[in-house]
């Protein structure tokens, strides 16, 4: 299958810090894929890396064969929703549409319409009035409305409510299931991701942890409890990938190629959020300290 | 990409027709009995001497009434490039950083340097048109001011200003276009370097008021070489002269009468060897204590009164060499933004 996001230690540094640093990964064709990880992990970065939105200070990336920014052949592949879906708060519903097919030789305004349509949007209405939640499907339909291949999704979801981010993720899904797209999608909530993704990539500390599908995760990564005990020592190919220890017991997160099959421990699956989180504590403790402070940054 | 900004472009487009619609109404209100007192005032058929009396009184006629509105529209055109490069330029592009559209507008299938060249030519030009009708309108409507104030020289400030003075020359004929591509290029540039609108208007004001401010002391005077006269202090002295204590004097040439409209750049006292004289000879000095008047002494000894200036017939081509100069630093940054944002990412 081929890729249509491929990095080769791929690095992005704003000042000193390094937000994103050598990644090298492969993002399959024909998947919805969750980009996850703690705030600051570098996931805008890498998207707007793939967007052609910033340009690498080390490595390279290629977006379905060319390397971004590109000519208007490859944006018109690429379709983008930033985060927090930004729109021309002047203009109105209508004139996003109208926009949309006169920048886009392969707009699609019947999709459009019905798209907005459906989700009850007033033409006549200011993109700047609309609701979080509003705005953000309406940047979608944009995005959706070009008929990209590859779809890019930065935090869609995360001005929502409960409700609207339902809502969206499953307007999302039927998308991709009507025009065969290939997505990749942000978010730091598990649960968003769980609903609609099917392969994986955890971000932590500026570093990708794990990549993979969905259920090769799942196959291969378990939870160990048993008694307490400070060091564990386990067979060849089984990697640990957390460890916590409560008063009497210890409890691991293993990777493992082969079945775990240890009277000492109690074995059991894993969640895909307790996967996910064993990664986020393994990475290492300088690059949590440099996304506490990139949080902090983003508070200011 | 042009309809996007032309729908952008919109709310300011129908500010400034407002503002043109305003600026000629009030000139029009007034035009016609500014050109009635022009007809009746007898410049139009005099002939020596009398067309100097006549202009006097017209422009005694007009300083009761229209100053006002002759320094208004001055400032209107001189203030228009300033105005359009900090409300137009600067937030233009600073304005989709703020807001984040630029990622919204940057993935769509049109590249980012067509994007800035198409952002900038619809306002551009309109800065141009609009700077340039203001002009055109209130040329109209101070060319009879001029035509008087030609006639009668040596006319107080505002209404006697030569075609050459600081406001004057920057209102009429060809550089208001230019001034507007500037400041709206400049107001752009400075856009897209802080990315904050508020930090672009400002700097856009101080560079804006800095160039306009330089280019008329210490560019504009050395475009073309100047030319050279001497006159007799026999001869009918019109200008600023000054005694100090120790025979210590100075000489201002107000205007040179052999070269109407010229504009002069600098004047003092010679010798008769051409150089300059600062203090008065002794018996001089004794002249002025007594008589109160040292011309025809200073005359006797030989001394003259040099200035240097560009005579009128310049008027033009120093117009239109400095709008190709404006034009050439518009271009240039216009060409900046288009590089800055087509080619280099943050």
């Amino acid at each position: 299958m081929t890729a249509v996001i491929e990095t080769q230690g791929l690095g992005k540094r704003y000042r000193r810090l390094w937000a994103l640093a050598d990644c090298t990964l492969s993002v399959p064709a024909g998947r919805v894929v969750g980009l996850v990880g703690p705030n600051g992990a570098g996931k805008s970065t890498l998207l707007n890396l793939a967007a052609g939105l910033l340009a690498p200070t080390t490595g390279t990336i290629q977006v379905l064969g060319d390397p971004p920014p590109a000519r208007p052949a490859q944006l018109a592949r690429v379709g983008f929703l930033a985060q927090d879906a930004p729109v021309c708060a002047r203009l109105s519903v209508a004139e996003h549409l109208t926009l949309g097919a006169r920048l886009n030789p392969g707009w699609d305004a019947e999709l459009a319409r019905r798209r907005i349509d459906w989700l009850g949007l007033d033409l006549g209405q200011k993109a700047g009035k609309l609701s979080g939640g509003q705005r953000a499907q309406l940047a979608l339909t944009l995005a959706i409305g070009k008929r990209p291949e590859l779809l890019i999704l930065d935090e869609p979801v995360a001005s929502m409510d409960p409700l609207a981010r339902r809502e969206f993720l499953e307007d999302l899904t039927g998308a991709i299931a009507e025009q065969e797209l290939s997505v990749v999608l942000s978010s730091h909530l598990m649960e968003d991701l769980e609903r609609v993704c099917d392969y994986l990539i955890v971000l932590a500390g500026s570093r990708v942890q794990i990549t993979g599908p969905v259920e090769e995760l799942l196959a291969t990564h378990y939870l160990l409890t048993g008694p307490r005990r400070e060091s564990a020592t386990l067979p060849v190919g089984q990697q640990v990938i957390s460890a916590s220890h409560a008063d009497r017991k210890t409890t691991l997160v293993v990777r493992a190629s082969e079945p775990v099959f240890d009277p000492a421990w109690t074995v059991s699956g894993v969640s895909l959020e307790d996967m996910v989180l064993a990664y986020m504590r393994h990475a290492p403790q300088g690059g949590r300290r440099r996304a506490r402070e990139n949080q902090l940054e983003a508070q200011k | 990409m042009i309809w996007l900004t032309w729908r952008q472009f919109r709310p300011q487009a129908l500010t400034s027709l407002a503002a043109l619609a305003a600026f000629a109404m009030l000139l029009g209100a007034t035009e016609p009995h500014l050109a009635g007192m022009y007809a009746s005032s007898g410049i139009t058929t005099c002939h020596g001497q009398a067309c100097s009396r006549f202009a006097g009184n017209f422009l005694s006629l007009v300083n009761g009434g229209y100053t006002v509105v002759f320094m208004l529209g001055i400032a209107a055109v001189i203030l228009a490039p300033a105005v359009i490069g900090i409300f137009w330029g600067a937030p233009l592009i600073a304005r989709e950083f703020e807001t984040g559209t630029f990622r919204m507008v940057w993935m769509q299938s049109v590249t980012r340097a067509w994007w800035v060249a198409s952002k900038l030519a619809l306002p551009g030009l309109a800065a141009m048109v609009v700077t340039e009708g203001l002009s055109l309108m209130y040329s109209w409507w101070a060319a009879p001011i001029g035509q008087a104030a030609r006639l009668a020289p040596g006319t107080s400030f505002p209404l006697g200003m030569g075609p050459f003075s600081l406001p004057t020359f920057d209102a009429h004929g060809v550089v208001p276009i230019s001034y507007a591509a500037f400041g709206f290029t400049l107001g752009v540039t400075a856009g897209v370097l802080f990315r904050r609108a508020l930090p672009a208007m400002a700097v856009t004001l101080a560079i804006f008021a800095a160039v306009q401010v330089a280019v008329p002391l210490g560019i504009r005077p050395s475009l073309f070489p100047p030319a050279h006269t001497t006159q007799s202090l026999a001869e009918n002295f019109s200008g600023q002269q000054s005694v100090g204590i120790g025979g210590k004097f100075t000489f201002a040439l107000g205007y040179i009468d052999s070269e109407p409209g010229a504009w002069i750049l600098s004047s003092g006292a010679v010798d008769a060897a051409g150089r300059q004289v600062s203090v008065m000879p002794a018996a001089c000095q004794n002249a002025a204590a007594s008589t109160g008047d040292p011309m025809q002494c200073l005359a006797s000894h030989g001394i003259g009164i040099a200035a240097s200036y560009q005579p009128a017939s310049r008027y033009w081509p120093i117009q239109w060499t400095e709008t190709g100069i404006y034009l050439a630093l518009a271009l240039a940054l216009a060409g900046f933004c288009c590089w800055r944002l087509g080619r280099r990412l943050p």
